[in-house]
């Protein structure tokens, strides 16, 4: 499990996490929501050990994220998806897919790009394997960006506002494939501007405002009127974020 | 006398063995340079400041120093404590130093051109930090900085002429000698003109190569 306890992350006197608790089951998918500036990415950053803390501990199956040591076992268990792709613009699709594999874990080139192929297949991008990321369009990026975190095979799947850089249809095409992974059990922590979706997908919602964790629950509950609707700081966000 | 070129012919080998030094020289000078401004600029941009000092320190160094005083320096200056080197190696690594300062700056503004999630991606997913510039870093970073390194490369094969003070007859060197030789500096340096133009010429031929397929993926744009 992914646990967060006490984390506090400030940028100059900007204090953006403050005392973040957080648990991740495996087989959870846990959403995070919340308006720009209220330390989503940032705890997601936090997770993957991008940005360190100033206090508290962030864990994943108990290695500590701080610790260098226990940082590239961590890593090892965990695969982020970005906001902006960050494919390796030099890299065909199965070449950013199978770098990590064959790096770090060790995969021959073969069972790796075998394994990439059949990555890039499931999420309808077989044919474009070999093509440059220059000459994709941003919704079939994302998808191999999917790929290439899947290909390490973690068990917590890390996803940063991984549709706000896309157009309706390109975020259908990328939430189908999340569903899709959800179903199939894949452990996710989602940050997400997609209400209706993480509605859909989550089996827990979470709610951040100015750094601290305003509520914590099940989906159903985190909608439903007398839940996290009674809060006024959480039907306000949604009002606005569905009128948009 | 009228222009008159044929008057050359019985020096063309001489002056074909003198390109040909020329030639090489180069061609070695530049693989140097280009490993030292890789491995200046990975200095310079790595995240001990002790070794980023360093290489700042030498690039700020060699680009303030006229060349032909640099190779002075370690040709004449250096036996007189006991360090003796031949002329051709000298030359070599003289301009493979001074290249390197050169190259350092231009492939450092490519990697710090590179989007820093790119990295972020790199090493969550868990590349070690030789892998990440080995694989990531150095390969984009060439990318952007291929054209510019080419001006470099050009200006190392113009420098190169200056290896003629230290006894090296290279192009200029022996065009220097067939002058003396046959009263007729304007034939021969009229040659030496055409020579360099064509050896800078196919250096800009083969970058123009090297840019092209580095950058294959975004033709023809930037083309």
């Amino acid at each position: 499990m992914i646990r967060a306890r006490g984390v506090r992350k400030s940028f100059g006197s900007a204090i953006v996490l403050d005392g973040i608790d957080l648990d991740v089951e495996s087989g959870e998918v846990v959403s995070i929501l919340g308006s720009s500036g209220s330390g989503k990415s940032t705890l997601i950053r936090c997770m993957n050990g991008l940005e360190k803390l100033d206090a508290g501990s962030i864990t994943i199956d108990d290695f500590d994220v701080s610790r260098p040591k226990d940082l590239a076992e961590a890593r090892k268990r965990s695969a982020t998806v970005f906001q902006l792709f960050n494919l390796y613009p030099h890299m065909t699709a199965v070449q950013n897919i199978t770098l990590a594999p064959i790096q770090v874990l060790k995969r021959s080139r073969a069972e790796a790009e075998a394994a990439a192929r059949t990555l890039l297949d499931s999420v309808g991008l077989g044919a474009r394997a070999d093509a440059y990321p220059a000459q994709l369009s941003g919704g079939q990026r994302q998808r191999v960006g999917i790929c290439r975190a899947l290909a390490m095979n973690p068990r917590y799947l890390l996803l940063d506002e991984i549709t706000s850089a896309l157009d309706p249809e390109m975020t259908a095409e990328v939430l189908n494939i999340l569903a899709q992974l959800a179903k199939n059990g894949t452990t996710m922590v989602f940050v997400t501007h997609e209400i209706e979706f993480a509605r859909t997908i989550s089996s827990r919602i979470v709610f951040l405002d100015k750094g601290q964790l305003v509520v914590d629950l099940p989906t159903e509950e985190f909608f439903a009127a007398d839940g996290g609707m009674a809060r006024p700081r959480i039907s306000q966000f949604l009002s606005k974020m569905r009128k948009d | 006398m009228p222009f008159d070129v044929t008057i050359l012919a019985p020096h063309v080998p001489f002056l074909l063995k003198g390109a040909l030094l020329t030639a090489e020289a180069c061609a070695l000078a530049l693989v140097g340079s280009l490993i030292i401004g890789l491995l200046v600029a990975a200095l310079r941009t790595s995240s001990s400041p002790l070794l980023s000092r360093a290489a700042f320190v030498y690039v700020d160094l060699f680009r303030n120093i006229p060349f032909i005083v640099q190779l002075f320096f370690f040709f004449y200056g250096l036996p007189e404590i006991g360090i003796y080197v031949d002329a051709f190696t000298t030359g070599v690594i003289a301009l493979s130093i001074a290249g390197g300062a050169f190259s350092s700056d231009v492939i450092r503004s490519g990697i710090l051109a590179i989007d820093t999630g790119i990295i972020e991606a790199a090493e969550v997913s868990g590349l070690s930090k030789p892998v990440i510039f080995r694989k990531i870093v150095m390969p984009i970073a060439l990318r952007t900085s291929i054209r510019p390194l080419g001006s470099v490369f050009i200006n190392l094969v113009l420098t190169s002429s200056i290896l003629s003070t230290i006894t090296l007859n290279e192009l200029t060197g022996s065009a220097k000698i067939v002058a003396s030789d046959t009263f007729r500096p304007f034939e021969v340096y009229a040659v030496l003109l055409i020579a360099y133009a064509s050896l800078t010429y196919l250096v800009s031929l083969a970058i123009g190569v090297l840019h092209r397929r580095l950058n294959r993926d975004r033709m023809p744009e930037v083309a």
